[in-house]
C-alpha cells in the first residue's frame, strides 16, 4: 500500500537554501575585513553554484517522484529563494569584479605624478610640499612617506 | 589620504560622521585619477566616472615602495596591511 510508506525529506533542497543562504552572508563577512578575505568571493561564487544544482536536484525529486519526496509547496518556495539569493550572489561577484585593468597605473619602482587637489576645508593639498619642511616648523617634521588611497566615492 | 570624485562638501560630512583625521581630498573631474590610469570609465552609480580602488605608498621622491590593485572591490586591503608596509619602508 503506498499510503503506508513514509515519504522522504527533501535534503537537497534545503541543503541549497543553506548554501544559497551563505552565499549572500558571504558579502557580508566581506564587509567586516577578514585576513584572507579575497577567497571569500570565490567561496560565495562557489556556494552559490552548488546551491543551484542541489535545488535543481531537489526539486526534481518533488515534481519528479512526489510519491517518495515530500513538500511539493515548500520545495517550490525555498527553490525560488534559493534561486533569487544565489543569482545576487552571481551577479555581484561578476559586478564587483568588473573594474578596469592597473596595469598602466604606477608600479612598485616608478614615480607617481605630482598633484594638487582641495581638501575638506577647500584648502590646496599638493603631494610634493608635503615632503617639504615650513619654514616656521609649524607643521611639524614631514612624512617619509604617504600612503596615497584611491576610492570609489559617492559616500 | 584619500582621493575620489567626491566633492568637499560630501567628503567633509564623511569625515566628520567617521571621525577621520587624514586629508580627504576631491577630484571632481578625474583628472589627478585619469593621470594615474585608475579611471572607472562609467564606474559611478549613475554612470560618471570614477577611480577604480588602488593604494601606493610613496616615498618624498614619489617613488612607489608598496601598491595594491584589488581585483574586487568587496576586497580592500587592511590597515595592517597598509602599517606594515609602511614599517617595511625603514
Amino acid at each position: 500500500m503506498p499510503d503506508m510508506i513514509e515519504k522522504r525529506w527533501n535534503w537537497a533542497v534545503w541543503l541549497g537554501f543553506l548554501l544559497a543562504l551563505g552565499a549572500m552572508l558571504c558579502n557580508v563577512v566581506l564587509l567586516v575585513n577578514l585576513p584572507g578575505q579575497r577567497a571569500i568571493p570565490w567561496l560565495s561564487v562557489l556556494l552559490a553554484v552548488v546551491a543551484l544544482i542541489l535545488v535543481a536536484r531537489g526539486l526534481q525529486g518533488a515534481f519528479g517522484q512526489p510519491r517518495v519526496y515530500r513538500g511539493k509547496f515548500l520545495s517550490s518556495i525555498l527553490s525560488l529563494v534559493s534561486l533569487l539569493l544565489a543569482g545576487v550572489a552571481i551577479f555581484t561577484f561578476f559586478h564587483a569584479r568588473a573594474l578596469p585593468t592597473s596595469g598602466a597605473a604606477p608600479q612598485v619602482g616608478q614615480k607617481v605624478p605630482d598633484f594638487t587637489l582641495t581638501d575638506t576645508t577647500g584648502q590646496p593639498v599638493s603631494l610634493d610640499r608635503l615632503f617639504v619642511p615650513a619654514a616656521d616648523d609649524s607643521q611639524g617634521v614631514p612624512p617619509r612617506a604617504v600612503l596615497l588611497i584611491f576610492y570609489r566615492g559617492y559616500w | 589620504m584619500t582621493i575620489s570624485v567626491d566633492p568637499p562638501k560630501v567628503s567633509r560630512d564623511l569625515s566628520k560622521k567617521a571621525g577621520y583625521t587624514f586629508s580627504i581630498l576631491s577630484d571632481p573631474n578625474a583628472e589627478v585619477i585619469r593621470r594615474y590610469n585608475l579611471l572607472h570609465v562609467g564606474g559611478g552609480p549613475d554612470g560618471h566616472d570614477i577611480a577604480r580602488p588602488a593604494e601606493f605608498l610613496v616615498d618624498s621622491s614619489r617613488m612607489v615602495h608598496w601598491v595594491n590593485f584589488t581585483e574586487d572591490v568587496r576586497v580592500r586591503p587592511r590597515a595592517d596591511e597598509m602599517l606594515a608596509a609602511a614599517k617595511g619602508l625603514r
